[in-house]
């Protein structure tokens, strides 16, 4: 728990000053590239150590570039804004799902699979019967860069695909500090609701039976509207959720259980946070806040 | 004794409760459709929790306790240690009543722990003290979600972060976004 109080103590330096102020060593110094791909912006980001500054600047540049790629590549497969990609052949009926590249049916098998542990809450289908893998594809593009930076060598690192987060090692490195990955507030899209400390090792003691939660998925109504379906769900206007972040081991748990929870409401918010190792904060439609013992904890140290 | 007894009784089918409670919960939640992996372990819990409700009282009068039951068969063992301790107090007020604290009972839900408020021989009150997060079972309680103050949470406003977690934004919306003056910052 150490990493995480000092990270948010030296946020708070104004309330309280025993504690070092911003622009100390314990400020991370950061680098980032950007690019845009799936219809949304995609940023990576390392520490910068100032002695070698370039041989960042080398590094960063080919690992986005290796993450651009990787993006590139799955979005020509799977994008339904592509007319020619594999997955509007497929909801054109030109193309079965026995037919296509593997990776598509592995993907397909992936989220069939959350379909089932998350009660149908995540589905991989369209109201229409269209596959649909968008709810699984950005994730699977970041859990796959992921795999290619450590393949690189890269030890710290964030990758952050429109709002979607990863992380290795920690923003200043060797320390073991947590990546703090800050909350958007669904009604000001301004402002931070709280910040969650995202790390490769899990924090210790207080925890033990807890994993490490490098990944943090959101999902919610505000931006791309309705792009949640909910059929056969009763997702309830009253009880539902306006959004809901997912802290998690991985990528794709994280973001398939915020989809899900959002699709599925306070059902499938209980069903998550007992199946999985998680931390769930979910925006009720009427504002306000369900969270789990991780994100309470969280708020209480920040507090 | 008889006092003892009843109230070890009371305590061995309050965790029995407890433990039913939570298969039950359970059950209830895995209706809602049709495909669990974990159901078949909450019926199997509840079931084999109440087997050992059968046996349990006649060894508290007794006043030893194999706390060191083990496995599946649990609530019996260490209801019955429960018992002893509170039956020390018993003693003392009698009728008056009181609130013990029942040992820890391993479960195959994890560690379970109660406290029983008791008045006039009546039970008023049982609560759960511990329960720990070994198997999934328990964590469905543990690590519910419940409501946070957004007082609670304001002060991350001014929090140091590096990326800014949100629902998915398009291209057109990073521009306005944290996010992008975060990356700016960091160019």
């Amino acid at each position: 728990m150490q990493p995480i109080s000092d990270a948010s103590s030296s946020a708070h330096s104004a309330d309280r000053h025993d504690r070092t102020t911003a622009g100390s060593p314990h400020e991370p110094r950061l680098r980032s590239r950007t690019f845009a791909s799936m219809g949304t912006v995609v940023s990576l980001a390392i520490p910068a150590a100032l002695p070698e500054s370039h041989v960042v600047e080398d590094a960063l540049e080919a690992a986005t570039a290796v993450v651009e790629q990787l993006f590139a590549e799955l979005d020509r497969t799977f994008s339904l804004y592509r007319l020619d990609s594999e997955a509007s052949a497929m909801a054109r009926g030109e193309l079965a799902l026995r037919d296509a590249s593997e990776d598509m049916r592995r993907l397909y098998v992936e989220a069939s699979e959350w379909r089932t542990l998350t009660e149908g809450a995540f589905t991989a289908e369209r109201p229409d019967g269209v596959v649909d893998l968008a709810g699984i594809v950005k994730a699977h593009a970041i859990r796959e860069a992921g795999t290619s930076l450590r393949a690189l060598g890269l030890k710290d690192w964030c990758l952050n695909a429109g709002g979607d987060v990863l992380v290795e090692g920690s923003p200043i490195p060797g320390t073991g500090h947590p990546w703090m990955a800050g909350i958007v507030d669904p009604a000001d899209r301004a402002a931070l609701l709280t910040a969650y400390p995202l790390a490769s090792s899990a924090p210790a003691a207080s925890t033990p039976s807890k994993s490490a939660k490098r990944a943090l998925a959101t999902s919610g109504t505000s931006e791309r509207g309705e792009h949640i379906w909910t059929a056969g769900l009763r997702a309830g206007r009253g009880g539902g959720f306006s959004q809901v972040s997912v802290a998690a081991a991985d990528i794709i748990t994280a973001d398939v259980l915020a989809t899900a929870i959002m699709a599925g409401g306070p059902q499938t918010l209980d069903l998550a946070s007992g199946r999985w190792d998680v931390d769930i904060l979910a925006v009720k439609n009427d504002g306000g806040l369900l969270a789990t013992p991780g994100f309470r904890s969280v708020a209480s140290k920040a507090g | 004794m008889r006092i003892r007894a009843g109230i070890s009784s009371a305590l061995a089918s309050a965790a029995i409760l407890l433990v039913g409670w939570q298969a039950g919960t359970h059950v209830s939640d895995s209706n809602a459709s049709a495909v669990t992996t974990s159901s078949s372990t909450g019926t199997i819990g509840g079931s084999s929790a109440g087997s050992a409700g059968t046996g349990t009282t006649s060894d508290a009068t007794t006043g030893t306790s194999s706390g060191s039951s083990s496995g599946t068969t649990t609530g019996s063992g260490s209801s019955s240690s429960s018992g002893t301790g509170a039956s020390a107090k018993a003693g003392a007020s009698a009728k008056a009543g009181g609130t013990y604290t029942g040992t820890s009972v391993e479960t195959r839900f994890g560690t379970v722990q109660v406290q029983v408020t008791v008045k006039g021989g009546v039970i008023t009150d049982v609560t759960a003290l511990h329960l720990t997060d070994e198997e999934q079972r328990s964590v469905q309680i543990s690590n519910r979600a419940a409501p946070l103050l957004r007082s609670e949470v304001l002060s991350a406003q001014s929090a140091n972060v590096q990326t800014i977690g949100g629902a998915t934004i398009t291209s057109d919306a990073y521009l306005t976004s944290l996010q992008a003056a975060l990356d700016a910052a960091n160019f």
